[in-house]
C-alpha cells in the first residue's frame, strides 16, 4: 500500500531520518515506536507531503508521490491524526467534520448554502467515534479526551485508504485511552493504519506488525513477539517506557 | 554618466545608504527582539526631525538637537512600550495594529503643533561648506552623514559583540522565552530594547532634517524605506541592516538618477522579491515562525 | 413570525438608505448629510471587501487599496478614452482591472503568511503607488484625474447628486448581500476554517494556496467597485486612492467595527468617516481621535463595536 524507499531528511547540520525503509501491506496494521527524537513525526510529515524528504522516495498504492503536497495526498486517500490536535477551534464540532467531509466535493460555491445531508453524515460520524450529541459544541469547549476523539473523526471523514495516528492516546486517562484504542480497533479491515504510539499496551493490542525507529534508523521490524524478544530494541528503547 | 557625476551619485547613494542604516537599526532590532513589526518607526524618526526643527528654531544649535531629540523620542517609547505594547505581548497581528494607531497620533499631533508645512532648517554651522572632490563641489554634511552612519554602525557593532548588553540582545533575538527562564527581566529589557529602537530612529530624524526637510508624511516615507532596509537586509539582524542599507541605499539613488520613471517601482520590487525568495532576508537568522 | 419581521423591517432600512435624500430634503444639511452617507457608504464597501480577507479568511492585508484606486482609475480611465459613460462599462472596467491587479499580486502573496504577507501587500500596493505616482500621462501623476464623468445606465442619468447617491447605496446593498451569501456558502465556511487552521484544511485534502487566491480576487474585484463609485462621488481620482492612508482607513474601519462580522465593517466605516469628516467641523485634531480610538480599540476591544454588542446582548440574556 505504502512503501518508503531509503528516506533521509536532514534539517541544517542535524540527520532526522538516516535512510529509512518501510513497506505496509494493504489492510495491515503497523506501529512505529522510539524514542523521542527518533525520527517518527519526520517520517509521518514526509508521509503526509508536509515535509520533502532530501533523498528517497515514497509510493502510495505503486504511485511515486514523493513530490506531492499535503492536499493531493489528502485526496489520494491519505488521511492523519496529529499528535497534537489539528481542529477548528471556535467552530463546533458538528462543523469541523462537515469540513472534513465538503472537502470531496471543492469549496468554490460562493452562492450555495452547505447542503443540510452533510450535517447529517457529521452527526453519524460523531456518533460513531463516541461524540454523539456533542456536535453543537466548539471544538474547544471539549475535553482532551473528546478533542482526540474529533481528531480521530476529521482523519475517517473521507474514507481513506491510509490512515496515519500520530500518538492517538497522547495525554488521555487509562479511560480515554481504552475507548480510543477500541475505536481503531474496530474499523475497517481494509483500512491501512500505521500508528506511532508510546503506549505499548495499544501498541500490543493494535499492531499486526511493528517498526522500530532509533536515531533515524530502522533498528528492528516484525511481528510484536519478534520485536519483543529482539535484544537490541529492549536496550534501546522498551526499558525505558512509560505505559 | 562623466566620472564626476558617478562619484557624486554614488557618494549620495552612500550617504542615504548610511541614513538608512540608522533609520533601519533600530526597528530591525525591535523587530529582532520582541516580534514586534514597529509600524510607528516613521512616526519616531519624524518626530526628531520636528524636536529638531523647534530646538533650532529657538536657540540654533543643530548638536542640542542631536543629543535631545533622540533622548525625547527613546522616552516616549519607554513610556509607549509597558503602557500599550506589553499587554499584547504574543499577539503579533494586534501590536503591528497598535502601532499605527500610534503613528497617526503623533503625526497628527505634530502636525496640529507645527503647521503642516514644509519646513527646513540649516546646515548646522561648521557643516555647511563643500568641499572639492575629483574637480567639483560636494557638500560636506552629506560626507559627516556618512562619517556618522559608519561611526555608529562600528560602535553598535561593538556593542552587539562585546558587550553584556549586546550578549542579551543577542540571546533576545535567538530566543527571547529562554532568557526569560534565566531569570533576567524581560520587562525591563523589552522596554529599554524599544526605547533604544525608538531613539535610534529620532537620530535619524534629527541627521535627515537639514537635508531632506521636516513635513507632513515623512514618516509614511520613511517607515516604507525602513521596512525595505530591513527586509532585504535580513529582520533582527545588525549585519543585515548594514547590508540591506547599503544595498537600497545606492540602488535608490542610481535607480532616480537612470530610470526616473520606474525607481521607486524598482525598490519595493526588489523588497518583494527578497520576501518571495529569502523571506529572513539577504543575511538574516533562520526563525521558525508557526 | 419573527422571521417576516426582521424580513420586514431590513427591507424597511434599506428602503429608507436608498431614499434617503427625499425624505430628509426638508433638512437643512440635506445635501452636506447625503454626501457624507454616500462616503461613508463607498468606504463600506472598501471595508466590506477588506474583511472578507482579514476577518473571514484570515489573511490580514495592508495593501487593500491598491484595488479600490485601481477600480477608481479604470472607471475614469474608460469613461475618458472610450468615450462612453454607460455604468456597466465603468464598472465592468473597473471590476475587470481590479481583479486582474489582485490575481497578479496574490500569486506572489499568498506563498507568504502573516506578519510577511501583511509587509508583502504593503510593498505590492505601495508599487500600485509608484506606477500611479509616475505614471502622469495615465493618471495625471500628484494632481490626479479631474472632471471623471458620471455615469448613464439605459437612459438613467446619474450626474446629479441624489441620483448618485441611489446608484451608491443600491450597489452598497447589493455588495452587503453579496458579502452575507458568501459567508453562508460552502465557500466562506471553507475561508474560515482556512483562517482557522491552515495545516489542517490541507490534510483534509483543501488546495490552500487556491483558496487563498481566489479569496484575494474576489475581495480585490469588490474593492474596485468601491473604487469606481468613489471616483463617480468625488468626480475625481488621485494617488490618494492607491495610498497606505486608505489601506489603513479601511483596515482601521474594519478592526473597530468587529472583523469577522457582516455588519462590523460598515459600522466602522460610519465611525471612521464619522470622525474625519463630520468631527473637524468641531476639534482640529480629529486624526489624532481616530488614532486614539484604534489603539483603544486594539488593546481594550478587539472584537470590534459589533463584538462588542454581540457580547453584551448575550451577557444580558442570561
Amino acid at each position: 500500500m505504502i512503501e518508503a524507499r531509503d528516506l533521509r531528511r536532514e534539517f541544517g547540520g542535524i540527520v532526522a531520518l538516516a535512510g529509512v525503509d518501510l513497506r505496509v501491506e494493504q489492510g495491515e496494521r503497523r506501529a512505529i515506536i522510539g524514542p523521542n527524537g527518533a525520527g517518527k513525526t519526520t517520517l509521518f510529515n514526509i508521509l503526509t507531503g508536509e515535509l520533502a524528504p532530501t533523498s528517497g522516495s515514497v509510493r502510495l498504492g505503486g504511485e511515486d508521490v514523493t513530490a506531492r503536497r499535503p492536499h493531493e495526498l489528502a485526496r489520494r486517500g491519505v488521511a492523519r491524526m496529529y499528535q497534537r490536535n489539528e481542529l477548528f477551534d471556535p467552530l463546533p464540532a458538528r462543523e469541523n467534520v462537515a469540513l472534513a467531509l465538503r472537502a470531496a466535493t471543492g469549496p468554490y460555491r460562493p452562492f450555495t448554502a452547505p447542503a443540510r445531508s452533510v450535517a447529517a453524515v457529521a452527526d453519524a460520524l460523531l456518533e460513531r467515534v463516541g461524540l454523539g450529541g456533542r456536535g453543537d459544541a466548539a471544538a474547544r469547549a471539549l475535553s482532551h479526551g473528546e478533542r482526540r476523539q474529533l481528531e480521530l473523526a476529521l482523519a475517517l471523514a473521507r474514507a481513506p485508504r491510509l490512515l496515519l495516528l500520530d500518538e492517538p492516546t497522547a495525554g488521555m486517562s487509562p479511560a480515554e485511552t481504552a475507548r480510543i484504542s477500541g475505536l481503531i480497533d474496530a474499523l475497517e479491515r481494509t483500512l491501512t493504519i500505521v500508528v506511532v504510539e508510546h503506549d505499548m499496551d495499544v501498541v500490543f493490542r493494535l499492531a499486526d506488525r511493528i517498526t522500530v525507529l532509533h536515531e533515524g534508523r530502522v533498528i528492528a521490524d516484525g511481528t510484536p513477539a519478534e520485536v519483543r524478544a529482539d535484544t537490541q530494541v529492549t536496550e534501546v528503547y522498551l526499558g525505558k517506557v512509560v505505559a | 554618466m562623466s566620472p564626476e557625476v558617478f562619484v557624486q551619485q554614488a557618494l549620495n547613494g552612500i550617504s542615504f545608504g548610511a541614513l538608512l542604516f540608522i533609520l533601519a537599526a533600530g526597528l530591525s532590532l525591535i523587530f529582532g527582539m520582541m516580534d514586534v513589526v514597529n509600524l510607528a518607526h516613521g512616526a519616531f524618526y519624524m518626530l526628531g526631525a520636528y524636536v529638531t526643527l523647534a530646538i533650532v528654531q529657538r536657540t540654533g544649535q543643530f548638536w542640542l538637537a542631536l543629543f535631545v531629540a533622540p533622548a525625547v523620542v527613546g522616552l516616549l517609547g519607554l513610556i509607549l512600550e509597558p503602557l500599550l505594547l506589553r499587554r499584547l505581548r504574543g499577539r503579533h497581528l494586534d501590536q503591528v495594529l497598535l502601532t499605527i494607531g500610534v503613528s497617526l497620533v503623533i503625526a497628527d499631533l505634530l502636525g496640529l503643533t507645527f503647521g503642516r508645512e514644509i519646513h527646513s532648517i540649516p546646515l548646522p554651522a561648521g557643516l555647511d561648506r563643500s568641499t572639492q572632490i575629483l574637480g567639483s563641489d560636494y557638500p560636506v554634511y552629506r560626507l559627516f552623514v556618512i562619517a556618522f552612519g559608519v561611526a555608529l554602525a562600528a560602535a553598535l557593532t561593538l556593542i552587539h559583540r562585546r558587550t553584556r548588553l549586546g550578549a542579551l540582545i543577542r540571546a533576545g533575538v535567538d530566543d527571547a522565552q529562554m532568557l526569560d527562564a534565566l531569570g533576567v527581566d524581560i520587562d525591563r529589557l523589552f522596554s529599554r530594547t524599544f526605547a533604544s529602537g525608538a531613539a535610534l530612529a529620532g537620530l535619524a530624524g534629527v541627521i535627515a532634517a537639514p537635508v531632506f526637510g521636516i513635513f507632513p508624511g515623512m514618516d509614511v516615507d520613511a517607515l516604507i524605506y525602513s521596512l525595505i532596509v530591513v527586509v532585504v537586509g535580513g529582520l533582527g539582524s545588525l549585519s543585515g541592516a548594514i547590508a540591506g542599507a547599503g544595498l537600497v541605499g545606492p540602488a535608490d539613488t542610481f535607480g532616480k538618477v537612470l530610470f526616473p520613471q520606474f525607481a521607486l517601482a524598482l525598490i519595493f520590487a526588489i523588497m518583494a522579491l527578497v520576501l518571495l525568495l529569502r523571506p529572513t532576508g539577504l543575511l538574516g537568522r533562520v526563525r521558525i515562525v508557526r | 413570525m419573527r422571521r417576516v419581521v426582521a424580513v420586514a423591517g431590513i427591507l424597511a432600512l434599506a428602503v429608507l438608505l436608498v431614499t434617503f435624500p427625499i425624505w430628509t430634503a426638508d433638512w437643512e444639511s440635506s445635501r452636506y448629510a447625503t454626501t457624507i452617507l454616500r462616503d461613508m457608504l463607498v468606504l463600506a464597501i472598501l471595508a466590506l471587501s477588506l474583511d472578507l480577507l482579514v476577518g473571514v479568511a484570515g489573511m490580514p492585508s495592508l495593501g487593500h487599496a491598491a484595488f479600490f484606486g485601481t477600480g477608481a482609475y479604470a472607471a475614469a480611465i474608460a469613461a475618458q478614452r472610450l468615450g462612453n459613460d454607460d455604468l456597466l462599462v465603468g464598472l465592468g472596467a473597473a471590476i475587470a482591472v481590479a481583479a486582474l491587479l489582485a490575481f497578479g499580486i496574490g500569486l506572489f502573496a499568498v506563498r507568504a503568511a502573516g506578519i510577511f504577507f501583511l509587509m508583502l501587500t504593503l510593498a505590492f500596493a505601495q508599487m500600485v503607488f509608484a506606477v500611479a505616482f509616475q505614471a502622469v500621462d495615465l493618471t495625471g501623476g500628484s494632481n490626479g484625474l479631474a472632471g471623471v464623468h458620471r455615469p448613464t445606465l439605459a437612459g438613467l442619468d446619474f450626474n446629479g447628486a441624489d441620483a448618485l447617491y441611489q446608484l451608491v447605496a443600491v450597489l452598497f446593498l447589493l455588495v452587503l448581500v453579496l458579502s452575507w451569501r458568501i459567508r453562508s456558502s460552502t465557500y466562506g465556511r471553507a475561508l474560515a476554517g482556512l483562517r482557522e487552521n491552515e495545516r489542517r484544511m490541507r490534510a483534509l485534502g483543501y488546495d490552500t494556496t487556491r483558496l487563498k487566491l481566489s479569496a484575494f480576487v474576489l475581495a480585490g474585484a469588490i474593492a474596485g467597485v468601491g473604487g469606481a463609485l468613489s471616483a463617480y462621488s468625488l468626480r475625481f481620482v488621485s494617488t490618494n486612492d492607491v495610498g497606505v492612508g486608505r489601506s489603513i482607513e479601511a483596515f482601521v474601519s474594519v478592526l473597530i467595527g468587529g472583523t469577522g462580522t457582516l455588519i462590523g465593517p460598515v459600522v466602522g466605516a460610519v465611525v471612521v468617516l464619522y470622525i474625519e469628516r463630520v468631527l473637524p467641523s468641531s476639534i482640529p485634531f480629529a486624526e489624532t481621535v481616530l488614532g486614539l480610538v484604534f489603539v483603544v480599540f486594539v488593546v481594550a476591544a478587539r472584537q470590534g463595536i459589533v463584538g462588542l454588542a454581540v457580547a453584551t446582548y448575550a451577557r444580558v440574556r442570561r
